[in-house]
């Protein structure tokens, strides 16, 4: 008799722990993030589109047309266009991402000297249309203009000479857009041939 | 501001229009049918969209979130879809039973509703048999299931039915003896005589308080009459498929579903006026009172489904049988015992 009581109260207790615990969750504020309204902010270094990045002061691409990215490249979505000058130089002339093949290793990035590439964390460009997704020299740089980065220190002729090895001024990053700016809202594109 | 004012104001005013007594007594009684429908559609559809965010917020989600007011309209828009849905009969279906389980359902769920006391004066007809009568017509509920149950010609379905009629038999006896307490007290089954009789103390000399018990019975029963976790067995999803309305679709499915939602309300309303002093209360309106404690029960009965796993089959029968029938037995003599020493 006893031990049905015990078992009894038992039951009971547990019963109302359940409904205690529930209701806890009941006031807890939801955990879903409702995505068109609202946005996760994506960690630093996660891997979304492929852009070009420019030099704010010169308005250049960074870009030497070295194709260390294209060599890179597992999936080969990267393609380089280079026209050289009478001097021998080589320009870039077009540079073509084709996010059918991609697969956002971010090798590329890791193979560029001169912070010329990079994924950058922004993540929607869905498209109707499959053609659209094979973007151009333009577009990638238009997308890369509000993308923060760190200009890597150039090793100038100069700053090779001991008296100069401790000035940083020339190690100056260039002015960075805020990261949540409209792609190509605020500046103008820049011209085809960096 | 009570609402009984203003029916006597509208029934004077169809006797002042010349009307004879019997034609105006027909179109107050019309009248009547229309507002308890409508009012009751309404409520299904407010308490479809509640439990929904209910279910969500225990689970730390929204919910509908994107149809009105936190989604307040999506149970309309689903009704809307659902009413431009094909109606499919099964070819191999007893069509006649197939066709009158979701309106036997239906009417049966809205016909407890004749002798609900909504607030003061503010009931359709105070039979003197209220709550039998009540106890009578939700069981039909049960035949509607198994007849949908039986005339889909599918094993689930036909599953669905036969536990729900088991259910049904089994938690209908330990539900009536927990209510017997209450009429034992009033001495009435007027559903009026009930809530007058808890009137005191400034309305809150509430039966629940004096039979705990059999209030803890009751809501126990309740939550199987309405086919609730943890004893939604007929409908089990994991299980049966949905159970008995497996192969309904259209328009047909939404009057089971709506019903479901009328029959979770009714038992709700049939606790608060039973045991927790019906539409007594101070300062507010009594309708107030009475729609206040119906949805607090309502939303206790949300919380047991999304609290509790579904029962087996047989601790279903025992439980009902070995624990609740005696216990409800146990509250009768209680009650008896009290009454007579206390003078109850």
């Amino acid at each position: 008799m006893v031990e049905v009581v015990r078992q009894f109260a038992s039951g009971i207790y547990n019963l109302l722990l359940g409904l205690f615990t529930s209701g806890k969750h009941l006031t807890r504020h939801a955990i879903t993030i409702q995505y068109p309204k609202e946005r996760w902010t994506m960690p630093e270094r996660s891997r979304g589109m492929v852009v070009l990045l420019t030099d704010h002061e010169t308005g250049q691409l960074n870009c030497t047309a070295c194709l260390l990215c294209m060599r890179a490249c597992p999936a080969g979505a990267i393609e380089i266009e280079v026209e050289k000058d009478e001097k021998g130089k080589r320009h870039l002339k077009g540079f073509q991402v084709d996010y059918h093949l991609c697969c956002f290793c971010g090798l590329c990035e890791e193979a560029c000297n001169f912070a010329a590439i990079k994924m950058a964390t922004k993540y929607e460009f869905p498209e109707y249309d499959k053609k659209n997704l094979v973007w151009d020299i333009n577009k990638l740089a238009e997308m890369g203009l509000d993308v923060p980065y760190e200009k890597p220190v150039r090793k100038t002729p100069e700053a090779k000479k001991p008296a100069a090895a401790a000035s940083a001024a020339t190690t100056t990053p260039a002015p960075e857009p805020p990261a949540d700016a409209e792609p190509g809202g605020d500046a103008t594109p820049p011209k085809g041939e960096g | 501001m009570e609402l009984a004012p203003v029916f006597t104001w509208l029934y004077g005013l169809l006797l002042s229009l010349g009307l004879g007594t019997s034609v105006a007594d027909l179109i107050s009684l019309v009248a009547l049918a229309v507002i308890v429908f409508g009012f009751l559609a309404v409520v299904a559809l407010f308490l479809v969209w509640w439990e929904r965010k209910v279910s969500a917020h225990i689970q730390q989600r929204f919910g509908p979130m994107m149809t009105g007011w936190h989604g307040v309209f999506q149970t309309i828009i689903d009704a809307l879809k659902l009413l431009q849905k094909e109606d499919i009969t099964p070819a191999l279906a007893d069509r006649k039973v197939f066709f009158w389980a979701p309106v036997i359902c239906f009417v049966c769920a809205f016909a407890a509703y004749v002798v609900m006391p909504f607030g003061k004066g503010l009931i359709v007809s105070d039979l003197n048999i209220g709550i039998l009568y009540i106890v009578a017509i939700t069981t039909f509920t049960i035949i509607s299931l198994l007849m949908a149950g039986w005339g889909s010609n599918n094993k689930y379905a036909l599953l669905g039915g036969m536990r729900s009629a088991a259910q049904a038999v089994s938690y209908e006896v330990p539900l009536v003896l927990s209510l017997l307490g209450v009429v034992m007290v009033t001495g009435s089954m007027s559903m009026n005589d009930i809530v007058a009789g808890q009137a005191g103390w400034g309305g809150f000399h509430w039966n629940a308080l004096f039979q705990p018990l059999g209030f803890l019975i009751y809501i126990i029963a309740a939550t199987a009459e309405a086919n609730r976790t943890p004893f939604d067995l007929p409908e089990a999803e994991q299980e049966l498929v949905a159970g008995f309305n497996i192969e309904y679709s259209g328009m047909k499915f939404a009057m089971f579903f709506l019903a479901e939602f009328v029959n979770m309300f009714t038992v709700s309303a049939i606790a608060a006026t039973v045991f927790l002093g019906g539409w007594n209360g101070p300062l507010l309106p009594s309708w107030v009172w009475f729609l206040g404690k119906t949805l607090a029960m309502v939303f206790v009965l949300m919380w047991f489904r999304w609290t509790y796993p579904r029962l087996r089959v047989d601790q279903l029968m025992e439980f009902a049988w070995k624990v609740l029938v005696p216990l409800a037995f146990l509250n009768i003599l209680y009650v008896g015992v009290m009454a007579k020493w206390l003078k109850w």
